[in-house]
């Protein structure tokens, strides 16, 4: 279906298999601080400031979870249960800092314990407000502030405005980048599958934007002009939760349909706008951050959410919406209830799909795809 | 005399439920059962009051019998409300506390009170409401009492109301509760934002900000104005019912203990959560006080052979309060307190409206549970092993919700922290509102367990 060189996806692929990759080793090497952070509410070009590094932190791989399990229970999400697993087995000893974000119980808690038995020298929480108001736009800017204070502080780098800005020209790059790949699936037959744009997505967030940027543009260049070898079956979205592994989007599609557009935080809709740059570069940050990233630990912005969703499928053509959450996950377990019935009522097909973290039962999920595109007709 | 005071407190609810029936009509009445048919459960009331009383004798069973009575005459006024005055009703969660809306003239209920009082009077009250839930697409894991909230607003079983006012309290399940609640009743809702860290003055004055903006949301879509000598008054109220609890927890803090369990856990359950600063509630405590300084001057103890000195972490096990009575008299054991009553900044300054709106906001912000399940650790741990110091006691029990992932998720550094500091700790594991989860016998058999095993304890004969 892909017309895209596999050396070139192979890459992104490598990149992903440890939770640490070259790219990220080799800026080690030259000096650079590497800053762990587990949601889409962290400023990532503050954290690309001066000599810092933002991973987004994953556990690929993850076997089980038995340690974690007796410190955060095992009715917590599998992503949490699966971080603190790799925390504790010393997979993340490359990070000299974290950065969480008041965004749930579940990744509260596991700061709480990560603190408790890991003891990093700078794990910092960033106290989200769940109000989208003027009132919570200016708290959060406030917290933004007092975090590039700490960073500047405690790394001795420097996250005054010019390294901001200069921070922010080189992400805008990067994300108009992607931004042109992920406008590609807008094609009749898009040049790149679900799976493959999710690995550049996910390599993007876990390397160095700088060492990562030729990357992608040698892929935009090559599949810029192509098409998909033939019509995907249907035109799938993936809206939900959490999700760092491209192959359980590999699962979906190999049913025949083409995941075109995602709506989950680890994802490219909405957030690959580029930040505008108009006075106080850290403020514009945090202004971007705060009103891009639709997470349902939002209250009072439902509508809002649905109606991106029902703007993303028309947008993409999108044939059938597949739900998908982390079990125990409370925001989007709720969250999914009503937004089925939503897009129902407009006269989208969705399909709701619990999983676990690491990607399991995949012939049940298989099935369950299947059996969505014949109820749609496909 | 037990005997008597039984009867009495039985004769004084049924004449309340009584009341009720008569001053809204017989006929009316009918058609709000019909509507409402969960209101037969409230005839169950009596049964839970000999259940609670069971055992327990002098003033401990006076005390037991005058609250449940109170909460009776509460609920019968909440339905007043609900009844004949449906043109002022709003709707609150149970962590936004009702003041400000009775002070604006509102009439008030609690959405969440029936998942806490229902399953009280017959464990399986819920049990529908939490399956309408699921059907609905809530996952079964989510906590029970949202979910037995839901399945009433899905079924209609809650009432009309003009507004509700909502937060992103205690935990996720509850907060996102409020996006169906909203939906199925068609009602418009105000979200307070309580923020992670609220131990500073910057989270004081963000969140009185909110309350003032939900004053001027609910005077935009209610009848109701706010009026700050009512207010006022209420906190006042309010400000004495703190007093006196505060006195009463020095009180028990006496091996034996002058009042235990239901005595002490349900007032505070109750008259701090939906009808704080109300006469009657402010009167309760004023009785309760004078029951325990009584009890203190001739040297009685609440529990008849108190051995063990307990704390209940968490919500109390709604579905089978008689735990507590059972295990007093089978091993001794005296709840003395809970952390749904230990309250650490009740009091609230009075003198203008922005400082009353400054004490009702940290009294939400750092109430018991919203400071417990919001913000870092220490919030829950510390006030753990401070309690157990404060009042003396001998064991923690943690009532082990499978449906609050937020608490089950520090029950490893709980139990590592107790360890080192060679205290004995019970995590119960069962569900809030849904007693097919644990049985009563399962959650039996968890305590004969530790009390055999940890604490090496006899029954007594």
């Amino acid at each position: 279906m892909i017309n895209t060189d596999c050396k070139t996806i192979d890459y992104f692929h490598e990149l992903l298999v440890e939770p640490q990759n070259s790219l990220l080793e080799q800026s080690v090497e030259e000096g650079l601080i590497p800053i762990g952070y587990t949601c889409s509410y962290v400023p990532v070009p503050l954290l690309s400031a001066d000599r810092l590094v933002p991973v987004r932190v994953r556990a690929p791989g993850i076997a089980g979870t038995e340690i974690a399990d007796n410190y955060l229970s095992s009715v917590i999400c599998s992503y949490t249960r699966s971080l603190l697993e790799f925390a504790i087995d010393g997979r993340y000893d490359l990070l000299k800092g974290w950065v969480f974000v008041a965004s749930c119980d579940h990744l509260r808690r596991l700061w709480d314990n990560l603190t408790y038995l890991k003891k990093p020298s700078f794990n910092h929480m960033l106290d989200m407000p769940h109000k989208t108001g003027q009132a919570g736009e200016d708290w959060y800017i406030e917290e933004v502030r007092d975090l590039a204070e700490k960073l500047a502080c405690h790394f001795a780098v420097d996250t005054g405005s010019a390294m901001i800005e200069k921070s922010v020209r080189g992400y805008n790059e990067l994300l108009a980048l992607l931004r042109s790949i992920g406008e590609l699936r807008m094609k009749e037959r898009p040049p790149i599958s679900g799976s493959d744009f999710h690995r550049v997505i996910m390599a993007a967030q876990v390397s160095p934007t700088r060492l990562i940027v030729p990357h992608v543009r040698t892929l935009l260049d090559e599949i810029a002009d192509g098409d998909g070898e033939k019509e995907p079956r249907a035109r799938l979205m993936v809206a939900g939760g959490e999700l760092d592994d491209p192959e359980y989007i590999r699962a979906i599609e190999s049913q025949g349909g083409i995941v075109v557009a995602d709506r989950f935080c680890t994802g490219s809709i909405p957030g690959l706008e580029a930040i505008p740059l108009s006075g106080d570069p850290l403020e514009d940050v945090a202004r971007h951050v705060f009103r891009k990233t639709m997470c349902p630990r939002m209250m009072e912005d439902f509508d809002t959410r649905v109606e991106k969703i029902i703007e993303t499928v028309k947008e993409y053509r999108v044939d059938g919406v597949i739900i998908q959450i982390v079990k125990f996950c409370d925001i989007w377990g709720v969250e999914s209830g009503s937004l089925v019935s939503a897009l129902r009522d407009a006269g989208i097909p969705v399909l709701k799909l619990e999983r676990e973290y690491r990607l399991s039962g995949e012939g049940q999920l298989r099935t369950r795809v299947q059996a969505f595109l014949e109820s749609m007709g496909r | 005399m037990d005997q008597i005071v039984f009867i009495k407190y039985s004769i004084l609810i049924l004449l309340r439920i009584a009341r009720l029936g008569l001053k809204h009509g017989p006929i009316d009445m009918i058609r709000e059962i019909r509507k409402y048919d969960w209101l037969w459960y409230l005839l169950k009331v009596i049964g839970l009051m000999r259940r609670m009383s069971r055992g327990r004798t002098g003033l401990y069973r006076e005390a037991i019998c005058l609250v449940i009575y109170t909460v009776v005459c509460s609920i019968g006024e909440l339905l007043e409300g609900v009844f004949l005055h449906s043109d002022r009703l709003i709707m609150n969660e149970d962590m936004v506390p009702s003041e400000i809306a009775r002070a604006m003239g509102l009439t008030t209920w609690t959405t969440e009170v029936l998942g806490i009082l229902l399953p009280m009077l017959d464990p399986t009250a819920m049990e529908e409401y939490i399956d309408a839930s699921e059907n609905e697409g809530i996952p079964p894991d989510v906590c029970s009492l949202p979910k037995s909230t839901m399945g009433m607003a899905l079924k209609g079983k809650l009432p009309d109301v003009l507004a509700i006012v909502a937060s992103n309290l205690p935990c996720d399940g509850g907060m996102m509760s409020y996006e169906l609640i909203e939906k199925a009743l068609k009602a418009p809702t105000y979200r307070l934002d309580v923020p992670f860290n609220f131990y500073n003055e910057r989270a004081t004055r963000y969140f009185a900000d909110d309350l003032k903006k939900m004053i001027a949301w609910l005077e935009e879509r209610t009848p109701g104005r706010m009026d700050w000598d009512r207010f006022s008054e209420i906190c006042e109220r309010r400000n004495r019912m703190a007093e006196l609890e505060m006195e009463i927890w020095d009180m028990i803090r006496t091996r034996p203990a002058p009042l235990a369990a239901e005595a002490v856990y349900l007032p505070h359950l109750w008259h701090f959560n939906i009808t704080a600063g109300s006469e009657a509630s402010l009167k309760l405590y004023e009785r309760l006080a004078e029951l325990c300084r009584k009890n203190i001057s001739e040297k009685k103890g609440a529990v008849r052979n108190e051995k063990y000195r307990a704390v209940l972490w968490n919500p109390p096990f709604l579905h089978f309060l008689d735990i507590f009575n059972w295990v007093e008299q089978t091993y001794g054991v005296a709840l003395i307190i809970d952390s749904m009553t230990y309250n650490s900044l009740p009091i609230i300054d009075t003198s203008t409206p922005d400082s009353m709106l400054r004490g009702m906001g940290n009294i939400i912000m750092q109430g018991p549970m919203a400071r417990h399940t919001r913000g870092p650790a220490e919030n829950y741990l510390d006030d753990i092993f401070r309690i157990y110091k404060q009042f003396d006691l001998d064991m923690i029990w943690v009532a082990g919700h499978v449906g609050c992932k937020n608490t089950a998720a520090l029950n490893g550094v709980l139990r590592e922290m107790c360890r080192e500091a060679g205290i004995p700790l019970l995590i119960l594991d069962y569900d809030l509102s849904d007693p097919r989860i644990v049985t009563h016998e399962g959650m039996i058999t968890q305590v004969e367990h530790f009390m055999e095993n940890v604490m090496k304890a006899e029954k007594l004969s």
